[in-house]
C-alpha cells in the first residue's frame, strides 16, 4: 500500500502545479476529442439517417457492414489511415503523416462506425406508426430527418457520447499516425503507453493516468447528465 | 495508391507461406482470446444475471459501475494493473509484469465489463412476467438464472462477441503490461504497433490483415451461433 501512497504523492504536486507537458497533452487531448468527434458526426450523422429512415435495397447489408465496423481494431484503422497519408497515399499530398491532423482523422475514422451503426439503431427503436404517420402527413425528407433526430436524440446523444470517449481512449491509431512526438501529438492515453514503453517508472505516469480519469469521468458524466436531461425537456414540446 | 498496393504485395507473401513469427503470435492471439473472454464469462455471467434478475440492494449501483467501466480507457485499466503488479506493490510477489501470463489476465479485466453491462441489460429487458412467473412457481436461483440465460441468449451472446472483439482488438494494457516483447507475449493486435514503430509497414499491414480476418472468422462464428438457437426450437424446450 505503501507504494501506491507514494506514486499519488509524487503526481498530486504535479497535477496541481500545472505541470506544462501534462497541460499540453490534456489541451491536444482535448482538441482531438472534439474535432474528431465532430467530424465522424458531421460525416455519420447523414449516413446513420439514411440507414435508419432509408427504404432502399440493399440497407440491411449496409447496416450488418456498420455493425461490423464496430469490431474495427484501433491499430488497423491507424496503419489504414497512416498508409493513406503518407507521401506516396492517396492523401499523400496534404504532408499531414505524423501530425495531429493526421490523428484528428484517424480518430474520426474509429469514431465514425459508433454514429453510423447506433443512429439507426436508435431511430428503429422509436414507436412503429411515428414515421409512418409523419410520412402520411407529407413530411419531406428534412422534416423526417429532423423528427426522427428529435425524437429519438437520447439514443442519437448515446452514439456522439459513445463516439467522444472512444477518441479519448483509443491508443493505437494515435500513436501508429502522429508517430507520438513529445508534445505535439500525443493525446493523454498515447503519451501514457509511450511513457511505459520507454522510460523508468516515474510520477508522472500515475498524473497523466490520473487527469485522464477526470476527463473521461467529467465529459462523459456531464454528457450524460445532459443527455437525461434534454430527454426529459423536449418530450412533450410540440411544434 | 501504389504505397498501399506495394505494402499489400509485399505483404501477402508473408500471410500465404506461413511466417513463423506470425504463425506464433497467430496463435498466442487466438488463446488470449478463448482464455481471457472464457475468464471473464466464467466471472462475468453469474454477475451479470444476478444484477438482471436479482432484488437485492445496490444492485442498480453495480450496474451504473459495470457500465461506467465500459468507458474507461484500456490504457488506464493497464496502468492500474501494473501499479498493482510491480515488484514493490501490493500483488508485486505474484512477478506477472512482462510475462504472458498477466496478458491474459489484463484483457479478460478489459472484457468483464462488457460481459456483466450486456448481460444485466439483456436479462432485464425480458418480458417483465417471465421472471415473476418462474419464481411463483417456484423455481429456484440456479432454476431462475438458467431460464434467464436462455432467454436472453441472442443479448449474452452479443455481449460475449463484444467481450471477445476487445480481446482480440486492445492493445494498450498488453503492451504496458506484458512489455510487448518480440515474439513472445505479443498479439496480433501489439504486433502491428511494434512493426509500425520500426517502420515496417508491410509487416505491419500484413499482421493487420490476419487481425481483421481472425476477428471476422470468431465473431461471425459467434453470431451465427447467436441466431441459430432462435425461435421454436430452444424458446418451449421444457426442462426434461
Amino acid at each position: 500500500m505503501a507504494y501506491l501512497w507514494d506514486q499519488l504523492r509524487g503526481a498530486i504536486p504535479l497535477i496541481t502545479h500545472g505541470n506544462p507537458y501534462i497541460l499540453d497533452l490534456l489541451w491536444v487531448t482535448i482538441r482531438v476529442a472534439f474535432i474528431s468527434t465532430s467530424l465522424a458526426v458531421a460525416v455519420g450523422l447523414p449516413i446513420g439517417l439514411a440507414l435508419g429512415l432509408g427504404r432502399f435495397r440493399g440497407r440491411r447489408a449496409l447496416q450488418v457492414l456498420a455493425n461490423a465496423s464496430l469490431a474495427l481494431p484501433p491499430v488497423v484503422v491507424g496503419i489504414a489511415v497512416l498508409l493513406l497519408v503518407l507521401p506516396s497515399g492517396v492523401l499523400g499530398p496534404l504532408r499531414i503523416e505524423f501530425t495531429l491532423r493526421a490523428v484528428y482523422i484517424a480518430q474520426a475514422v474509429l469514431a465514425l462506425p459508433y454514429i453510423v451503426a447506433l443512429t439507426p439503431a436508435a431511430i428503429q427503436g422509436l414507436p412503429p406508426g411515428l414515421l409512418t404517420q409523419a410520412r402520411a402527413f407529407g413530411a419531406g425528407r428534412v422534416q423526417l430527418s429532423g423528427l426522427a433526430l428529435r425524437e429519438a436524440r437520447i439514443g442519437v446523444l448515446a452514439a456522439v457520447i459513445a463516439a467522444l470517449a472512444a477518441t479519448i481512449s483509443e491508443v493505437g491509431a494515435v500513436i501508429i499516425v502522429g508517430g507520438n512526438f513529445q508534445g505535439h501529438d500525443e493525446t493523454l492515453a498515447s503519451a501514457l503507453l509511450e511513457q511505459f514503453n520507454y522510460t523508468a517508472h516515474q510520477p508522472y505516469e500515475t498524473a497523466i493516468a490520473l487527469v485522464l480519469l477526470a476527463l473521461i469521468v467529467v465529459l462523459i458524466g456531464t454528457l450524460t447528465v445532459l443527455q437525461q436531461r434534454v430527454g426529459l425537456q423536449l418530450r412533450f414540446r410540440t411544434p | 495508391m501504389r504505397l498501399i498496393w506495394d505494402e499489400l504485395r509485399a505483404a501477402l507473401p508473408m500471410i500465404v507461406d506461413g511466417n513463423p513469427y506470425l504463425m506464433r503470435i497467430i496463435g498466442f492471439t487466438v488463446e488470449v482470446a478463448v482464455v481471457a473472454t472464457a475468464i471473464a464469462a466464467a466471472i462475468g455471467l453469474p454477475l451479470g444475471v444476478a444484477i438482471g434478475t436479482g432484488r437485492f440492494r445496490g444492485r442498480h449501483i453495480v450496474h451504473a459501475l459495470a457500465n461506467t467501466s465500459l468507458a474507461i480507457p484500456p490504457v488506464l485499466v493497464g496502468v492500474f494493473l501494473f501499479e498493482l503488479f510491480v515488484p514493490q506493490a501490493p500483488l508485486g510477489s505474484l512477478h506477472l509484469i512482462w510475462t504472458r501470463r498477466v496478458v491474459f489476465i489484463a484483457q479478460a479485466v478489459l472484457a468483464l465489463p462488457y460481459v456483466v453491462a450486456l448481460t444485466a441489460a439483456a436479462v432485464q429487458g425480458l418480458p417483465p412476467g417471465l421472471l415473476a412467473q418462474a419464481r411463483s412457481l417456484g423455481a429456484g436461483r440456479r432454476q431462475l438464472y438458467t431460464l434467464a440465460l436462455r432467454e436472453a441468449r441472442i443479448g449474452v451472446i452479443a455481449a460475449i462477441i463484444a467481450a471477445l472483439g476487445t480481446t482480440l482488438s486492445e492493445v494498450a494494457a498488453v503492451a504496458i503490461l506484458g512489455g510487448n516483447i518480440y515474439g513472445y507475449d505479443q498479439t496480433l493486435a501489439s504486433a502491428t504497433l511494434y512493426e509500425v514503430s520500426g517502420g515496417y509497414y508491410a509487416d505491419a499491414l500484413a499482421i493487420g490483415i490476419v487481425l481483421i480476418a481472425l476477428i471476422l472468422i470468431l465473431m461471425g462464428g459467434l453470431g451465427l451461433l447467436q441466431h441459430q438457437g432462435e425461435g421454436i426450437r430452444m424458446r418451449f424446450r421444457s426442462p426434461a
